[in-house]
């Protein structure tokens, strides 16, 4: 057979096996505790250049936006941090972090906690050294955990997209209250995009599910994005670093794409909707944010109310793998 | 040298530890405590060695296998760390070898047949590049296999042949090998098991490349095993980490290296970080500061 025909035959297969995969799902698939989706979600674009200390005074005026209950609360920023990038593309800028843990300092939280469970990456101590982020603890104080040693208590599946029984779940986050997704603009590889939902990954331990966490694989990668964060049923809310994203090849070995913003919203689902409408990506037909979308959060646009600057100001054509180009919306 | 107590004192009344002082006792670092522990001729770590031991042998399955931690059921990679502390330690042959068989008979999980058709018809659409055919040991049950428990699964199987004749052990190791081989970067090292995902060349890990190394040490000769060394050297110009350090150690004298240097590393390192209260990193650093290198030897 020669090559052509083969890798025709390969595309058909993929072709075939997701059109399979990816069939409708009408049936409703979540538990009725796990509904979080409101008639209406905020979502505001705050302008943001540089990292820099500056980054303190727009973190600062996402939060007053959105007025949340923070004194005396134990909050967790969990930032997607990958491995050691040289380039400094891969992970949750460490400024922003710093800049996060003084922020919900200033409006009262008792306690701030940062905390990650890479995917690939078992050691800490060279993620944390190399990324810059140990300096920004100490210099901060702050505690770290790595959520893929943690602790962990059993606990019901809220929704039923993958065949999980259970999830296993650090107790640093169960015991939160209020969890902070702090992802990086990207695309990827297998999702199409990562944000902020796609980033409760690193809140699965590896301890239990391995490095990478492949039992989330053979589940789905759209299924376990929605389980997942219908499982996590804590008080959340977002900041996504869009100062510079991520485009092409994510979430490895992508490009840099300046987008200039951060994204906050305290209905990740509408976060997640909005960024990806800043990459030039239409949000429902990301299949993990379409279902989210039925019962998690708010997709549809008029049903997300833009604060701050506007999607179309800060708009940036994110280049996409060839596999994902249908999901351009404006392409 | 640096000091026993920070590890005794993080030792939980059950007899485990967990991944910091006042966690949950996990096996992978129960087993490593034990080791590096049992390998100290004081009266503190004999008495706490011996503490890991009962910990080890009380929680072993019916079947041969153990489970990460007392809150999760499933028996799981974690195993083959638990294997080679008894049979280092003399928590009874039985228990190692149950748990060898236990290892034995897991089996990773293969690509659905969409998936081996798209392998074998038109491997360059393929995703990932690996040979799915070579049975390595997953992470977890019903996953592929990884490079990390894969080593272990190798290192274990390696101490514990000699009491498994006729079990297929040998073979076994043979067949991991040639996936951690197969696994291999580019130009040498390993990271958690791609070595190229659409077409992109992954780079491999400091800490999982000395763990490979030391499962493949048999074949230190190889051009393989060669070229992945120099890779690690030259991670180690960057990476200063507890973990990486630790491993390297315990890789490199395996390889006859002099490794005087890293060992100072090893101990700048924790005097500036204490490795971040990370017990299975003073655990592997005082096993690899005590020549613990032997205990991964056949």
């Amino acid at each position: 057979m020669n090559p052509g025909r083969r890798a025709f035959l390969g595309r058909a297969l993929v072709a075939g096996t997701a059109s399979a995969l990816y069939g409708c799902t009408d049936a409703r698939r979540w538990e009725r505790e796990a509904v979080r989706q409101t008639p209406r979600s905020r979502v505001a674009i705050l302008p943001a250049s540089t990292y820099d200390e500056s980054l303190v005074d727009v973190v600062l005026r996402g939060l007053q936006l959105f007025r949340l209950p923070l004194v005396g609360k134990r909050v967790v920023l969990k930032p997607n941090l990958v491995e050691h990038d040289p380039n400094g593309l891969v992970n949750t800028h460490p400024a922003l972090v710093a800049a996060a843990i003084e922020a919900f300092r200033r409006v009262g939280a008792q306690q701030v906690i940062v905390a990650e469970g890479p995917g690939h990456y078992r050691d800490t101590e060279d993620l944390l050294t190399a990324t810059g982020l140990h300096a920004i603890l100490r210099e901060h104080r702050t505690r770290y955990v790595d959520l893929n040693n943690d602790d962990v208590r059993a606990v019901r599946m809220g929704s039923h997209y993958t065949t999980l029984q259970r999830l296993y779940l650090p107790e640093t986050l169960l015991d939160a209250d209020l969890l902070v997704s702090m992802p990086k603009l990207k695309t990827h590889h297998w999702a199409g995009v990562t944000l902020a939902l796609k980033n409760m990954f690193g809140c699965i331990p590896g301890a239990i599910y391995g490095w990478p966490k492949n039992v989330l694989h053979w589940a789905g990668i759209h299924e376990s994005i929605v389980d997942i964060n219908s499982t996590l049923q804590i008080p959340r809310f977002a900041i996504v670093d869009a100062i510079v994203g991520m485009e092409g090849n994510g979430p490895i070995q992508g490009e840099a794409r300046r987008c200039g913003a951060l994204v906050f919203g305290d209905d990740l689902v509408a976060v997640d909707a909005t960024a990806a409408r800043l990459m030039t990506v239409d949000p429902r037909r990301i299949r993990y944010l379409a279902e989210a979308g039925r019962f998690l959060g708010n997709v549809a646009e008029e049903r997300v109310e833009q604060i701050g600057d506007t999607i179309d100001r800060l708009r940036q054509d994110f280049r996409v793998l060839p596999q994902f180009q249908p999901l351009k919306s404006f392409a | 040298m640096i000091s026993l107590a920070p590890l005794i004192t993080s030792q939980n009344r059950d007899g485990g530890w967990g991944s910091q002082p006042g966690r949950v006792s996990s096996t992978e670092i129960t087993a490593l405590a034990t080791l590096a522990l049992g390998r100290l001729d004081t009266p503190d770590a004999r008495l706490s060695a011996a503490d890991g031991v009962r910990w080890l042998s009380d929680r072993q399955h019916d079947d041969g296998g153990w489970p990460v931690s007392a809150r999760v059921s499933d028996a799981t990679w974690a195993t083959s760390l638990a294997v080679l502390a008894l049979d280092a330690l003399g928590g009874g042959p039985d228990a190692a070898v149950r748990g060898a068989r236990w290892l034995l008979r897991r089996t990773p999980r293969r690509p659905g047949f969409a998936m081996s058709l798209l392998n074998r018809l038109a491997p360059e659409a393929a995703s990932v590049r690996l040979n799915w055919d070579l049975k390595g040991w997953p992470w977890v049950e019903e996953c592929a296999a990884f490079v990390e428990p894969t080593c272990y699964a190798v290192l274990a199987l390696k101490r514990l042949r000699r009491h498994l004749p006729g079990a297929g052990a040998t073979e076994r190791i043979h067949e991991a090998e040639g996936m951690v081989y197969d696994r291999m970067c580019v130009d040498g090292g390993w990271n958690y098991g791609n070595s190229v995902v659409l077409g992109a060349q992954l780079a491999p890990y400091a800490d999982v490349t000395a763990i490979a190394l030391l499962a493949l040490a048999e074949h230190r000769a190889r051009d393989a095993n060669q070229r992945s060394l120099r890779v690690l050297r030259a991670m180690l110009d960057r990476v200063d980490s507890g973990l990486a350090l630790a491993w390297s150690v315990l890789c490199l004298s395996a390889y006859g290296e002099d490794v005087t240097p890293l060992r100072a590393r090893l101990l700048a390192g924790y005097a500036r970080t204490a490795f971040l209260g990370e017990t299975k990193v003073l655990a592997l650093a005082l096993l690899a500061l005590s020549g613990g290198a032997e205990t991964f030897q056949t």
